[in-house]
């Protein structure tokens, strides 16, 4: 009689599973995105003060092209926005700004040639800028492409390719770039 | 003397008496085996009297006892073996019978007989399996179980880093692989590449290795095989008995404390402790430090329970944190920064050696709870029940910007309960039956608080299975075994997809279903639900062909249901700056594998030779499929998708004695395995390799010394995943292509262990052991480790281990 009853634990095991096979998840939390950058906007001044403004949106096709002179200085501001809510657009360039001392925003020119110095209101760390706000000069005409890099810990600041700077990207996109006299 | 002369009186005297009072005639045989009840061995020796006669037979070799020239009656028989707890047994002879007869280990004193906890007797009969001792790979200086399943011919390891390993089995791994620890399948994130399984092996005594889906009892998913790691308990009157082990490694500057101990009762109750803690720094290769590849690692587990001969049942809690740090150097933000690390020597970030860990890093907690019962009937039928509780957390860390670096990135909680109930030892004539029913209920959460998207869901996942074993064996160089499993796998997930991805894939029409109509941003939830029902199956034999020349062979067929990952992953993998999606759209796979195994056994050498091949219809793996554009460049996306398989291969073992004390061991693995769909080899096979050992044991010394030499051959069977992107270099736009798919050459590298009993007084015996591992400080990159974009091996190491036993 024992026996059978210490037989009869096997039963209870579907049955068992039954039970629990009847609940389910609750709905999760959605998330918002921390630290995710979804558009990278370049406003270019020219000398005359006129702006041109880049709004590079991930989740679109990007054909905006930076137009500029040569020979002349124009004022480079760059931030990165969050706008994957679009009820709460996220100003990431704060960020940014806070931790200076670990991120660079390096451009590297293909078949253009531009001078890219550190503007006198840039995020400074120490004597470094940051170049969030910088100055371009184009030295010749002809056009190709910036890809502009949003570099996180580089082991290296004062590289002059992407390769020497280390670290690694949180933004890496390609403008193109026409300088026309 | 009086008393025994009294005996013999009595037994003459019965004898005569017997004869005189039923006159009939006395040709009765008793006759059987005599084997141990724990692990079914043969008991040799073994002493079978007939109490108050002067009959008597003592078991050879195959535990085989006969008592001719016997009458009809009643009798008390006794069983006494130098190392059983003697037993009476009454039996009323009637005709010549076969009587089998199972005795218990005891144990006098201090003796090194040990009985098992749970099934370290072989699995299944008609597969060659492969037992080791746990502290025969201590003995190698393995101190993670990614480096004790290197020891174990057949397997090799897919590592990240040197920390991070799981095994392969006949070229896979992964969800393929079951990992089974007390009774019960090891519920972690097994499906992850970069996830080693949370086991603390010091806790456990023998790894048995079963290839192909065979070990159904366990399962009939894991078509590679399963890795079972099992403890086996001094079974002492009323002692207190523990064992210790220190290690000290000059790579990492870390090292490892391991103890256990146990008491032990005479009424069959039993309490043991373990614990073992790790930590160790940055590694070194040949020419570098490896940055953030340190670990520190803390467990332990205790177990209590009783066990008697008929019945018993015991309880174990245990709990295995590990904390390894990955390469920094790893962590790469996008494929240009791969490609820099593709065709650069060196890591790009070499710092000083530190014993911290930073990100990126992981964090995994594995908590058990296992509760066991078993009880057995007069007629061998033993029944268990089983119940198991795992609870798993799972944290990764990257850097991070705006100080969310301590935040976890992936930040996962898997609970799982198991239930497992089994009655076995069915015995019709020639035949043996087990019978078992699982239960299996799993729970994924996967916190929003990582403010990154989820990789996996929250689901919940169901399991049931049923399954029937048997084998007939009438002689004993004959065994036909088969086994069936019937298993339902169902998913209960809740997922957001971006609605771009959602659309994109085509899941809008395919899966309208799922859609629960709740939307967040730019994100949709859906509710993927999905029923499978697998079908599992083995046969096969076992012959001897000669006296020592043993052959196997077996047929698996196994079917596994996709895993989380393969249905719902969803995101950027940085170290290989890859985009990884999952499949909604993918169905269960089904292997079909025979295996065969010739081996030999005697005295001067032993070896065997394991082929096997197998075709799988459906194999899911991932392939890239496209560039992505992300704010941070163009990305490969890579995507779960199936094909159909063919793998075959071959393990190779033997061991030599070439002298007194001279063994020799060479064993070689070879696998071969090709996506038949689209004509190119499969990613991640192990390349051909082999080792050899040379092994010195003075029969008189109280020392050994041995030297392993492992060759790798380079693997030129891979498929090509290379892909181009745009680069500037010089100021002008160029396109390169990055070389993910290219395996590093070949390697040879070269361990010496030498072995010393250093003491043996009383109860106290302590081993001092000195290995020097890669001694040549070879400086090689292995295929199956993920980092091997990044950074080179380990180089030279030497230890220093010492083990007490007391």
């Amino acid at each position: 009689m024992k026996n059978i009853f210490k037989k009869t634990y096997l039963l209870y095991l579907p049955l068992i599973v039954l039970l629990i096979n009847s609940c389910s998840k609750d709905d999760p939390d959605g998330i918002n995105e921390q630290e995710f950058i979804s558009n990278v906007v370049i406003n270019v001044t020219s000398p005359e003060g006129t702006l041109q403004s880049i709004d590079w949106d991930l989740s679109e096709t990007n054909t905006e092209t930076i137009n500029l002179k040569v020979n002349s200085n124009y004022n480079v501001g760059i931030s990165f926005e969050n706008r994957s809510d679009p009820t709460e657009i996220e100003d990431v360039t704060l960020e940014i700004i806070d931790e200076a001392d670990e991120h660079q925003v390096f451009f590297e020119f293909a078949d253009v040639s531009i001078d890219v110095t550190s503007a006198s209101d840039d995020t400074k760390d120490g004597s470094r800028g940051v170049l969030l706000k910088s100055v371009w000069n184009a030295s010749s005409t002809g056009s190709g492409v910036v890809r502009v890099y949003l570099i996180h810990q580089p082991t290296n600041f004062n590289a002059t390719n992407r390769e020497g700077f280390g670290g690694f990207n949180d933004v890496a996109i390609d403008i193109p770039v026409t300088i026309s006299d | 003397m009086f008393r025994s002369e009294i005996q013999f009186f009595i037994i003459v005297f019965s004898f005569g008496l017997g004869n005189l009072i039923y006159s009939q005639p006395c040709d009765l045989i008793l006759k059987g085996k005599i084997t141990d009840l724990h692990d079914d061995s043969l008991l040799i020796g073994a002493l079978v009297t007939i109490q108050g006669t002067n009959f008597f037979s003592q078991t050879d070799l195959d535990g085989r006892y006969e008592i001719s020239g016997l009458c009809a009656g009643k009798y008390n028989i006794i069983l006494s073996h130098p190392e059983c707890i003697t037993i009476n047994k009454k039996i009323n002879l009637s005709q010549s019978r076969v009587y089998n007869l199972q005795l218990e280990h005891h144990v006098d004193e201090l003796d090194e007989i040990v009985v098992t906890d749970s099934k370290v007797s072989k699995l299944r009969k008609s597969i060659q399996e492969v037992s080791v001792n746990i502290s025969d790979i201590n003995s190698y200086g393995s101190n993670t179980l990614v480096e004790a399943l290197n020891y174990i011919p057949g397997a090799s390891i897919l590592k990240t880093g040197n920390s991070i390993g799981k095994p392969i089995i006949h070229g896979m791994y992964g969800s393929r692989v079951g990992i089974v620890t007390d009774d019960f399948r090891q519920y972690d994130q097994q499906w992850g590449p970069d996830h080693a399984p949370n086991i603390d092996f010091d806790s456990f005594d023998v790894i048995q290795l079963i290839k192909g889906a065979a070990a159904l009892k366990y399962g009939g998913d894991t078509s590679a095989g399963s890795i079972i790691l099992s403890s086996k308990r001094k079974k002492l009157k009323d002692t207190l008995f523990g064992k210790s082990s220190l290690n000290f490694e000059s790579n990492g500057r870390g090292g490892k404390f391991t103890t256990r101990l146990e008491k032990n009762y005479f009424n069959g109750f039993y309490i043991n402790g373990n614990f073992t803690g790790k930590r160790y720094g940055d590694f070194t290769t040949p020419n570098y430090v490896l940055s953030n590849s340190g670990f520190k690692e803390a467990n332990f587990s205790i177990k209590l329970g009783k066990d008697l001969i008929s019945k018993g049942w015991n309880l174990k809690y245990s709990r295995y944190n590990l904390e390894p740090g990955i390469l920094k150097a790893s962590h790469i933000g996008n494929v240009q920064d791969l490609f820099y690390a593709l065709n650069s020597n060196e890591p790009s970030i070499i710092n000083d050696f530190t014993y911290d860990i930073e990100a990126p890093k992981q964090l995994a907690r594995h908590q058990k709870l296992t509760l066991r019962y078993f009880k057995s009937f007069e007629n061998n039928t033993k029944l268990e029940f089983g119940y198991n509780f795992q609870n798993n957390t799972r944290k990764e860390f990257d850097i991070r910007r705006g100080g969310r670096t301590e935040i976890p990135v992936v930040d996962l909680l898997l609970k799982t309960h198991t239930l497992n109930g089994s009655l076995s030892g069915i015995n019709i004539k020639d035949w043996s039956f087990e019978l078992g029913l699982n239960g299996f209920f799993q729970d994924n959460f996967s916190t929003p608080d990582t403010g990154v998207k989820r990789l996996i869901p929250d689901y919940i996942k169901f399991e049931t299975g049923i399954y029937l074993l048997g084998n007939f064996q009438k002689i004993n160089s004959f065994l036909w075994e088969w086994g069936l499993r019937l298993d339902h796998v169902s998913y209960d997930s809740k997922k957001y997809y971006y609605k771009s991805v959602w659309n994109e894939r085509n899941y809008n029409s395919l899966f309208k279903d799922f859609e629960t109509g709740r939307e967040f941003a730019n994100q949709i939830l859906t509710n993927p639900k999905f029923n499978y029902l697998n079908l599992s199956a083995q046969t096969g034999i076992s012959l001897n062909i000669l006296n020592d020349l043993k052959f196997k062979m077996s047929y698996i067929l196994s079917q596994r249901a996709p895993n989380p990952s393969e249905l719902f992953s969803d995101g950027l993998h940085h170290a290989m700056a890859a985009i990884e999606y999952g499949s909604l759209s993918i169905e269960p796979e089904t292997s079909h594998k025979f295996l065969f195994s010739f081996s030999k056994n005697n005295q001067i050498y032993n070896w065997s030779l394991e082929p096997f091949i197998s075709k799988t219809f459906g194999y899911i793996f991932i392939e890239p499929t496209g560039l992505k554009q992300t704010i941070r460049g163009a990305f490969p996306v890579w995507t779960y998708d199936s094909t159909d398989a063919f793998l075959t291969g071959i393990d190779i073992n033997s061991s030599i004695k070439i002298y007194k004390s001279l063994v020799f061991d060479l064993g070689a693995s070879y696998t071969y395995a090709q996506d038949e769909i689209n004509k190119e080899p499969i990613i991640l096979i192990p390349p051909l390799n082999t080792f050899q050992k040379l092994k010195f044991i003075p029969s008189k010394g109280k020392w050994t010394l041995e030297f392993t030499n492992q060759i790798s051959a380079k693997q030129n069977r891979f498929p090509n995943s290379n892909f181009i992107f745009d680069y500037i270099e010089d100021g002008k736009l160029v396109s390169k292509t990055v070389d993910i798919s290219r395996s590093p050459r070949g390697f040879q590298k070269l361990d010496a262990i030498f072995s010393v009993q250093i003491g043996n007084q009383n109860n106290l015996k302590s081993s001092l052991r000195l290995i020097l591992q890669n001694i040549t400080n070879a400086d090689y990159r292995d295929y199956l480790n993920r980092m091997r974009f990044y950074s080179s091996e380990i180089g030279r190491n030497f230890q220093v281990q010492l083990n007490f036993s007391y």
